[in-house]
């Protein structure tokens, strides 16, 4: 049968700029490789300047993970100074952290993902019609709503840090802030707003603490039955039609899993080192390889540059990692993916290439070997025993995590003592660092090495650069190009599947996708 | 009705994340109520593939009047002013940015990076960036020092990184209502609207300012002026008049001003001792000064200030 390709030329809904090829026989992926179409250099900007810059600059390369970069930066100077930090401090940051997620989950599922699911391939689902009167962009009864909601949290985020994007609130040794009780009643009521105007009404469609007590994925079908008001909440109406759709059918992936964790305890990571951090974090991290699971550990990490378009190098760690010279590239027609095709570097944690993400993270929540201060949450664990990874499941895992995120700002905000302090200046000095954190779609992490009191090196691995790399060293594909085979394409001429597929995983990139056959000839032009 | 293009040159797409945050009007109020028409958005457009590339294709050729071309990050000229490091639908994308200002009634940049290149355009540039009309205070930038949109005005540049939801709303509404003969722009092309005050207008801590009473992280109360160089003074901008998400500025958060609305920012190019930090000759005098004033004159009236007893009630602070 023919062998296709496909070029659809944006995707749209993704951030940044993102080519990808994908080959398809008998209407089914075989092959696919993604190419990310732009460069800035924020590393070598850094190289040689304040070892501060991380504060300005890292939050701006990426205007919705701002806050995690931010996050990175700073624990990336405390434990290259030895800082101290006090409970307020880590406070502050995971308060930061979490208020940028959870602002993300609606923004995300309605503006980016939920309008996949108004696409007429699926009109012909019973669902359809309601999925439409909801979701479809601008004019969906839920749309306005979960977009106007989103932007609640990042009020709390802005009481603390000024402002949300592109805040530099978070310092090493601790915060600039130092909030007062109104800020503090203030966080609160938004919060509580925000409950009230989607979290439980719109999207639960009942109470934070009776979702919380979901375990299995017997108890979520359950819970989805419950009640009208449960089966018909956004959240319930998503998990039918998902499953109707068949959106648990595809999207595979890697089948292996990281994530760097994060939410650093208050009592737990005041003397912050490298070491002691796996220990600190209430999020925890790992990396679950299909089967077990294994302690994360940074050095664990090497960039592959193979197919990339920089200079060669052997696959590094990022502390020893020369920064990136840039090669001559090329667009998607001219490219030849047998050798360089993209601007993202090809991460690998262990040799293997692994998928970073929320659906990571809720699977870290279900190691059994979690301690007490730790999420400890076995739904996912179950789900990935039962289905394994497809773009429900990673969906899902996003969305899950709004409940908890909602409990843990409420939690943190009553843990923090307007009597103690925010900040308590460090002594700078040279050294090498290194900081981390989950960001809304996944791991993200910073290296910084200071030498004579400036930058010497800057390495920066994105969440999107662990799941749309290209192919590493031994010719082994990245997660989005991985998780794109086997993918049935049911109308080469409206491929909503791939679409789909490269949102689910909230890639930071705008994302193309180009159909050619198998002579290069373009084939067809779609919408999806 | 206007016709919005927005497209993303060497972005991050903060520009686009602050706008969502806009209320009254929200972005779904732009569209539904305003006739804000946004032919597409990479964000948030429904269009893919080569509708997009179709779509601007018709701009191009006039069969789809642009009303209002939106550009958000940098113009992405390297290498060797090639801009093969930002590739669009298979071009680079500065041409389909020379061609769309072109056709376009007005062109609006939003943000840092389209106005004056922004953090990619730090030394040593490695992308090549640039902004549209300046590169930092330097006219010309990628369009030219004389480029003057069908609509008769230079590129409308709304800076600040991000910039603020509402200076890009209502700058939006007055184009779409007719209000365009009222936007004045400054030097930088800035609509002086909003950006004629300086940051310090509406800061909590003006007070302290005048009577020089230090402020540093992790203290309430106190300027950022002295110690950890907040440029609230020397930065045009509306932050403390139109609050950030509606709550709060960085200033009032005790962030001090990084003056991101200004050509230049990052201010001194992130150098060693810049960053967070208030430069200093002798290490007692500050190198910035607000604008406005001659430094000899300033040292002067801030020691003045300095040696006089101040309002003991102004470093009262409460938890």
């Amino acid at each position: 049968m023919a062998t296709k390709e496909l070029n659809i030329s944006p995707v749209g809904r993704v951030e940044g700029d993102l080519d990808v090829q994908v080959t398809m026989e008998n209407g089914v992926v075989t092959k696919a490789h993604t190419q990310a179409a732009m460069f800035r250099g924020f590393e070598r900007i850094m190289a040689g300047k304040d070892p501060q810059s991380g504060l300005i600059v890292t939050p701006r390369i990426c205007g919705i993970c701002g806050g995690s970069h931010l996050y990175c930066a700073s624990s990336a100077l405390d434990t290259a100074w030895g800082t101290t930090l006090s409970p307020n401090a880590l406070l502050l940051r995971a308060l930061g952290q979490a208020t940028e997620t959870i602002q993300s989950i609606p923004r995300w599922f309605y503006a980016i993902f939920a309008t996949d699911m108004a696409n007429k391939k699926f009109a012909n689902k019973p669902l359809y019609q309601e999925v439409v009167n909801r979701f479809a962009a601008y004019v969906g009864t839920s749309f306005q709503k979960g977009l106007t909601a989103s932007a609640l949290p990042v009020q709390v985020y802005a009481l603390f840090g000024g402002q949300w994007p592109h805040s530099s609130y978070m310092v090493p040794g601790g915060v600039m802030s130092a909030p007062t009780l109104k800020d503090i009643t203030r966080a609160h009521a938004i919060m509580n707003q925000f409950k009230n105007d989607w979290l439980e009404t719109v999207w639960l469609g009942c109470s934070i603490e009776r979702y919380l007590q979901i375990q299995t994925w017997d108890d979520l079908m359950a819970w989805v039955e419950e009640n009208e008001s449960q089966r018909n909440s956004d959240l319930g109406l998503f998990i039918r039609a998902a499953l109707e759709f068949g959106m648990d059918k595809f999207g595979q992936g890697v089948g292996k899993f990281l994530a760097f964790g994060t939410y650093l305890h208050k009592d737990r990571y005041n003397k912050p080192t490298v070491e002691g951090r796996n220990q600190a974090l209430i999020s925890s991290s790992g990396f679950f390889d299909g089967k077990n699971y294994h302690d994360f550990d940074h050095r664990q990490v090497l960039e592959h540059v193979d197919h990339s378009w920089y200079e060669n190098v052997p696959p590094t760690h990022p502390w020893e990692e020369p920064l990136p010279t840039p090669l001559e590239s090329q667009n998607l027609e001219n490219t030849d993916f047998g050798g360089k095709y993209s601007w993202a570097k090809a991460p690998r944690y262990m040799d293997s290439a692994a998928e970073a993400g929320p659906l990571s993270r809720v699977i870290m929540n279900a190691n059994p070997n979690n301690m007490d201060h730790q999420i400890q949450d076995p739904l996912f664990g179950d789900i990935m025993d039962k289905m394994g990874a497809n773009v429900f499941v990673r969906s899902l895992a996003r969305v899950h995590e709004a409940p908890r995120l909602f409990e843990q700002i409420n939690t943190w905000l009553t843990e923090i003592n307007l009597d103690d302090e925010f900040y308590i200046k460090p002594e700078e000095k040279d050294g090498k660092g290194f900081g981390a954190t989950e960001a809304a779609r996944g791991s993200l992490a910073h290296w910084v090495e200071i030498e004579g009191g400036v930058i010497k090196n800057y390495q920066v691995i994105a969440p999107t650069t662990w799941n749309v790399g290209p192919n590493d060293e031994g010719g082994n594909p990245g997660p989005i190009e991985a998780a794109l085979e086997g993918t049935e394409i049911e109308d080469p001429h409206d491929p909503v599947e791939v679409g789909m597929v490269a949102r689910s995983f909230d890639s930071c990139l705008v994302c193309t996708v180009h159909a050619h056959d198998q002579k290069g000839k373009e084939l067809s032009r779609f919408k999806l | 009705m206007a016709n919005v293009l927005w497209l993303q040159g060497g972005a991050c797409s903060g520009n686009t994340m602050s706008f969502l945050n806009a209320e009254e009007p929200t972005v779904v109020e732009l569209v539904t109520d305003f006739g804000i028409n946004i032919l597409w958005h990479p964000s948030i457009g429904l269009e893919i593939g080569e509708q997009v590339s179709d779509l601007m294709e018709d701009i191009k050729a006039g069969k789809i009047p642009l009303d209002i071309f939106v550009f958000e990050g940098s113009i992405v000229q390297g290498p060797n002013n090639t801009g093969t490091m930002n590739y669009f639908c298979d071009r680079p994308m500065k041409d389909w940015v020379k061609e769309l200002s072109e056709v376009a009634q007005f062109v609006v940049g939003i943000g840092d990076c389209a106005t004056y290149g922004g953090i990619p355009a730090v030394e040593p540039n490695p992308s090549e960036s640039t902004g549209l009309q300046f590169l930092k205070k330097k006219k010309g930038g990628f369009l030219g020092a004389d480029f003057v949109s069908k609509g008769g005005l230079p590129v409308i540049n709304i800076p600040g990184c991000p910039a603020h939801p509402d200076w890009v709303s209502q700058i939006l509404v007055a184009i779409a209502t007719g209000r365009i003969g009222d936007i004045l722009v400054d030097e930088y092309h800035r609509p002086k609207t909003f950006f004629t005050d300086f940051v310090q207008t509406g800061c909590t801590n003006v007070n302290n300012f005048a009577q020089k009473i230090d402020g540093g992280f992790g203290k309430r109360g106190g300027c950022l002026f002295y110690e950890v160089g907040c440029r609230g003074p020397m930065t045009r901008a509306s932050c403390n008049r139109v609050l950030w998400n509606r709550v709060n500025s960085k200033t009032r958060a005790n962030h001090p001003c990084l003056g991101c609305t200004e050509p230049g920012f990052p201010h001194h190019d992130l150098k060693k001792g810049s960053v967070l930090k208030t430069m200093k000759h002798l290490g007692i005098l500050p190198k910035d000064v607000p604008t406005g004033q001659s430094k000899g004159i300033y040292y002067l009236r801030a020691g003045w200030e300095k040696i006089l007893p101040y309002n003991k009630t102004l470093t009262e602070t409460s938890k």
